[in-house]
């Protein structure tokens, strides 16, 4: 199916760097949040980021003007006429997200997509609630969206071929490298990381090392780009926690978070928004 | 001196066994291919090679080996998965057979 209009659904950081990226390919987007401060906040983002092309000389500042004219950004329900695909990016509760769901399925035309950006809440689930289950799939894009390549393509139980086809050939048009990933608790790069997270937490534990000694060693032996404790930390101990927790349940004791992690959360340490997590900021 | 190097050695040998287990299990449960999952961890987490390559780089008969140790030592999470022993047992040992969790040409990987 083409794509000739597409919704994101969520100003956050995360909705304004996707719709970033759409408009970029000169895709027209509607960024949509039912709150306008956000809206404004998101809009000021995203002409810093044209603004950060034009300073570095990857565009011209009539490009970048040209490119900022593809987003609409609005609040109204009515804005989102003659969208064929939608993208939720709004928080990861599945109580928010039902409602952006009814909503976009009783808003958009029959024939049109709407996907998920979530990283961990069920597909299927979403599409249940909507009347067009077969027109429902996960988009998962990775933090900062605007410059991670990886798409996971996400098959819900009834996600049709066509829904996965058009998503793939969308995220290949705004210049990323989709996957196709069945449903599972994580999907591929979080399951992974999280499973090898939780086995350098326990070495942590069982050896009575420092973080930062860890992570050096790993990032020296040029095995991943950042060491797991420094990822913990941007990525929030509450939030890995809350992952790791999930991931345990679901999948098994593999992904069981550490003592260390639960008492730093208790102790209010959170990473780098608290200042304090496995390392001071 | 010796003992600092022995636990960055088991260190990075139990980060890269976890990261090459949970791939082996996205696969064995049909998630997604061998090729995409290593995709996956290069464009979406940063890894210089995939899970897979790795794998087929290291030998898969050495990580069968290596993991027998580690399964001894920490108990079942480290257990070979039986997809992996199969493809050795077939002789499909990685790069130097030209056949692993992928197809390889020489030193070229298809």
């Amino acid at each position: 199916m083409y794509v000739k209009k597409v919704a994101v659904v969520g100003a956050g950081t995360m909705g304004a760097d996707i719709c970033y990226t759409i408009a970029t390919r000169g895709i027209p987007v509607v960024l949509r949040d039912v709150d306008d401060a956000q809206l404004a906040r998101a809009q000021q983002h995203i002409q810093e980021l044209f603004d950060g092309r034009v300073g570095s000389n990857k565009m011209t500042a009539m490009d970048a003007a040209d490119r900022m004219g593809f987003i609409t950004f609005s609040s109204r329900l009515e804005d989102l006429t003659g969208v064929s695909l939608a993208i939720e990016a709004v928080t990861e509760q599945m109580r928010v997200k039902e409602a952006v769901f009814r909503e976009l399925d009783r808003t958009l035309a029959p024939l049109a997509i709407i996907v998920s950006n979530t990283s961990a809440l069920s597909i299927s689930h979403l599409a249940a609630v909507t009347g067009r289950p077969d027109r429902v799939a996960g988009m998962h894009f990775f933090y900062p969206a605007h410059m991670m390549k990886l798409v996971e393509v996400i098959a819900g139980d009834h996600s049709s071929d066509e829904t996965i086809t058009t998503v793939m050939r969308l995220a290949e048009e705004i210049r990323k490298i989709p996957v196709r990933v069945k449903e599972c608790p994580g999907f591929v790069v979080n399951r992974v990381l999280m499973a090898s997270m939780a086995e350098v937490l326990r070495f942590k534990e069982e050896r009575g090392l420092a973080a930062a000694e860890i992570d050096q060693t790993i990032t020296e032996a040029k095995v991943a780009p950042m060491g797991p404790f420094f990822l913990a930390d941007a990525l929030g101990l509450d939030v890995a926690y809350e992952v790791a927790q999930h991931l345990t349940q679901e999948l098994g004791e593999r992904f069981r978070p550490s003592q260390e992690l639960k008492t730093l959360i208790a102790e209010g340490h959170l990473g780098m928004k608290t200042g304090r997590g496995f390392y001071s900021y | 001196m010796a003992t600092e190097t022995a636990w960055k050695v088991e260190l990075l040998s139990r980060f890269q066994l976890a990261t090459f287990l949970e791939a082996v299990r996205l696969l064995d449960e049909g998630i997604a291919t061998a090729v995409d999952i290593d995709i996956a961890m290069r464009a979406g987490a940063g890894l210089a090679i995939g899970p897979f390559q790795w794998a087929d780089k290291t030998g898969l008969d050495v990580i069968v080996h290596q993991l027998e140790k580690m399964e001894i030592a920490y108990g079942e999470r480290f257990k070979p998965p039986a997809s992996l022993m199969q493809k050795v047992a077939r002789g499909q040992l990685g790069i130097s057979t030209g056949q692993g969790y992928l197809a390889h040409h020489g030193s070229r990987t298809l």
